[in-house]
């Protein structure tokens, strides 16, 4: 019998430090916090490691290094690389691919703020040495526009990457003919972040095209495209017909092979240590 | 509209056009690569000779790399018509210029054709071959008066080495 008062009692006592407990938390916090028992963990800190540079942690040599198969004097090539190094130390030109989307702004006399700033996809990589070029294409007003920028030309007050990756393809030309949902890109698009280390991505999309004729005759094997949807657009009689300006021996013409892998090792090892000095 | 003639001057075009077309040239240079493997030395014209030099030479460089290798097998598998001679190249040229690492081939003129076209003509070989060279060295007359008495003082001197030691 008085073991049960005395139940009675601690739990009508617990009940009361309760209440107090609960009021007490209310009353101190309420001006703030709403009713919440969870725990919010504080936000984690950000580590930017700057010992290691950003840019050297992928291996890559910018196409317009590696000097074509002609006759002339190697001097004249060493010499053009000594200048494109000397103008990369002032600018910094970052590692992008035919496909990844760049944004350029060059100096204009006649534009407000004296630069103007384009965003767009690169179609082309064409050039070697000083001359090297790429094409950005985008769609503005429903207009397509296509501006050929020289790498290396002073003009050029900063080139930024903001979305890199690879397509199937080195020429994206055939853009002209697809519909014009796979030019635009947005002028006022965040740059989407990427990793320093790893693979590329590939994006293996595979474009639709407007009705023929076109510009080129892009189901050819001798532009070899990968990128385009032709079960959409051609017959497969015409797919066949197309393949007879396939040209089987070109494969096995050793006259046409031209290695690099070596030269471009040579290369690679010679523009590390000269943009580290 | 193009406006320039790029295609009618040929200023700097270093690659020659032979038969009816690339298909043609690349089909002729495969016929005369197959003769030079199966007999290691071909008279033609010296244009032939000259293109085919290049393709036997990088051949070789292919045939170096080992039967095993995949690319390597399909160039000589394209290359040589008759398929008896792709052993051959694996295991008796490729072992031949393992030395050397280029300059597998010498080729020299000859005396034009006796048709009527009088075509320059050159013979392509693979060093190395059976047949006497195409150089041939040019030994002295044994049988003149001041040779056979050198002959006569080498033998005396070797004799007389010979009894000193």
């Amino acid at each position: 019998m008085a073991a049960k008062g005395l139940d009675k009692c601690f739990f009508s006592l617990r009940l009361l430090r309760n209440l107090q407990l609960r009021n007490e938390r209310l009353v101190s916090t309420s001006a703030c916090r709403l009713v919440d028992d969870k725990f919010i963990p504080p936000s984690k800190p950000v580590i930017i490691d700057k010992t290691q540079s950003v840019a050297s942690l992928r291996k890559f040599l910018s196409p317009e290094f590696v000097p074509p198969r002609q006759r002339t004097n190697p001097l004249k090539f060493s010499i053009e690389r000594k200048d494109m190094i000397r103008r990369r130390k002032v600018l910094n030109i970052p590692e992008f691919y035919v496909g990844s989307i760049l944004a350029v702004s060059m100096a204009d006399p006649h534009a407000s703020g004296k630069a103007n700033r384009f965003v767009g996809i690169c179609i082309q990589r064409g050039g070697k040495g000083l001359g090297a070029t790429f094409v950005l294409r985008n769609i503005i007003n429903n207009q397509g526009v296509e501006i050929c920028y020289e790498l290396y030309s002073p003009r050029i007050q900063s080139v930024e990457v903001l979305k890199l990756e690879k397509r199937l393809d080195d020429n994206l030309m055939y853009l002209r003919d697809a519909l014009p949902e796979y030019s635009t890109v947005d002028p006022d698009m965040k740059p989407v972040p990427f990793s320093p280390t790893g693979e590329v991505p590939v994006n293996n999309i595979k474009v639709r095209m407007r009705p023929k004729p076109w510009s080129k005759r892009w189901e050819r094997p001798k532009f070899n495209i990968q990128g385009i949807r032709f079960d959409l657009c051609l017959t497969p009689e015409k797919m066949e017909h197309a393949q007879k300006w396939a040209e089987p021996w070109r494969e096995y013409d050793m006259l046409k092979e031209y290695d690099t892998s070596k030269l471009e090792e040579h290369l690679l090892d010679e523009f590390q240590q000269e943009m580290s000095k | 509209m193009r406006l320039t003639l790029r295609a009618l001057i040929s200023h700097g075009r270093v690659a020659r056009k032979m038969g009816l077309g690339p298909e043609s040239r690349i089909n002729m240079l495969r016929n005369l690569l197959t003769g030079l493997v199966r007999h290691e030395r071909i008279e033609t014209t010296t244009a032939r000779a000259d293109e085919v030099r290049f393709y036997a030479e990088k051949l070789v460089d292919y045939a170096k790399r080992g039967d095993t290798d995949e690319k390597a097998m399909k160039m000589a598998s394209f290359w040589l018509t008759e398929k008896d001679l792709v052993p051959k190249l694996f295991n008796v040229l490729a072992p031949r210029f393992e030395t050397h690492s280029k300059g597998y081939t010498r080729m020299a003129r000859l005396p034009n054709r006796d048709n009527l076209d009088r075509a320059k003509m050159a013979v392509l070989e693979y060093k190395g071959n059976p047949f006497p060279p195409l150089y041939p060295v040019k030994k002295d007359n044994e049988l003149t008066l001041i040779n056979q008495l050198l002959r006569g003082y080498r033998e005396d001197r070797a004799q007389q080495l010979a009894t000193k030691a």
